[in-house]
C-alpha cells in the first residue's frame, strides 16, 4: 500500500520534513496539504529531489502523490531541507502618502517646529522617491493658503506630479476655503481612501 | 537642484537661524528657510536662502542682531 501522509494544518516547515523521511523510506508517497504555502514547498522540494509529482485537489485539501526515481537517494540529503516558511511576499504597490497634520513638525517648541516643517517641505523637492501624494488636514491646511511660507515648493512639488489632497472640511472651519493656493480640496472619503490604498502612509 | 543661483547664509545654531528669520521678516526682506544643501557642512541643519542682490542689504539688517558664519553661492 502506498504510504500516506496527512500533513494537514501542519506548520511549515514540517510538511517538506515529513515529506523527506517518508521518501527515504518509500518510492511512492502521497502527502495531503492543506495550505497553499505547504503544498507549493512539498512540490519544489520533491522536484529537487527529481521525483515526479501528481496532484489532486480535494475540497480544501491537496494529494500531492510523489514518486521517487529508482536511482535516487533522498536519505543522502540533510533531514530538514532548507524551506521558505513564508508565502511570496505580494510586491508593493499603490502610492506613498504623507499626511501632514499640522503647520509644525513635531512638538516641543513651536517656533522651531515651523522652521523643521519648511525644511521638510523643500526637501522633498529633491529627494528620490518623493511622495506621490500629499494630504494636508486640520492646521496642516494652513500650508496650501496664500500667504503660506511653503507655497512655492508645493506648487513646485505639484508641477512635478504630486498629488496635493487639502481637506475641505478643515478649510472651512478656519474659514480660508477663498485662499486655497495650491492643491485642490478634498473630503474625508477620497482622504480614507488614499490612505487605505497607499502601499506607504507616512505621518508627519 | 532647485536652490541653484541663489546664496545661502549659515549659522552656528537654529536659534541663530530663527532670530535671523525673525529680522529678516520685520524688515520684509525677501528670503526663505531651507535645509543645508548636502554639499555644504553645518553644524545647523537650517540656512536662510535668499537672492544674491539682496546680500548687502540683508548683510547689513543683521549687522549686529545676529551673527552668521558664512554666506555661500549656491
Amino acid at each position: 500500500m502506498m504510504k500516506e501522509i496527512d500533513a494537514r494544518g501542519l506548520a511549515c516547515p514540517e510538511p517538506v520534513v515529513l515529506t523527506k523521511k517518508a521518501l527515504d523510506r518509500h518510492q511512492e508517497i502521497t502527502v495531503i496539504v492543506s495550505e497553499k504555502v505547504s503544498e507549493e514547498n512539498v512540490r519544489r522540494f520533491a522536484e529537487s529531489m527529481g521525483c515526479r509529482v501528481s496532484l489532486v485537489r480535494r475540497d480544501a485539501d491537496v494529494y500531492l502523490t510523489i514518486t521517487r526515481p529508482a536511482h535516487s537517494d533522498t536519505a543522502a540529503q540533510p533531514d530538514r531541507p532548507d524551506v521558505s516558511c513564508r508565502p511570496a511576499a505580494e510586491p508593493a504597490q499603490g502610492p506613498a502618502a504623507a499626511v501632514i497634520a499640522s503647520d509644525i513638525m513635531g512638538s516641543g517648541s513651536d517656533e522651531l517646529g515651523a522652521i523643521l516643517m519648511k525644511s521638510f517641505i523643500h526637501t522633498l523637492i529633491d529627494i528620490d522617491p518623493r511622495p506621490d501624494i500629499l494630504i494636508f488636514l486640520n492646521n496642516g491646511v494652513k500650508l496650501a493658503v496664500s500667504g503660506s511660507e511653503v507655497l512655492d515648493d508645493l506648487e513646485d512639488l505639484s508641477g512635478k506630479g504630486v498629488d496635493i489632497l487639502v481637506c475641505g472640511t478643515c478649510l472651512g472651519f478656519f474659514d480660508i476655503k477663498d485662499k486655497l493656493a495650491v492643491g485642490r480640496v478634498s473630503n474625508m472619503y477620497e482622504i480614507a481612501e488614499t490612505m487605505l490604498k497607499a502601499r506607504k502612509v507616512i505621518r508627519i | 537642484m532647485s536652490d541653484e543661483g541663489y546664496c545661502v547664509l549659515l549659522f552656528d545654531s537654529v536659534s541663530s537661524t530663527l532670530l535671523a528669520e525673525r529680522t529678516l521678516k520685520k524688515k520684509g526682506i525677501s528670503h526663505k528657510v531651507i535645509p543645508v544643501p548636502r554639499q555644504i557642512s553645518s553644524d545647523c541643519g537650517v540656512c536662510i536662502r535668499f537672492r544674491p542682490e539682496l546680500r548687502e542689504e540683508i548683510v547689513s539688517t543683521l549687522k549686529g542682531a545676529v551673527e552668521f558664519r558664512d554666506i555661500c553661492t549656491l
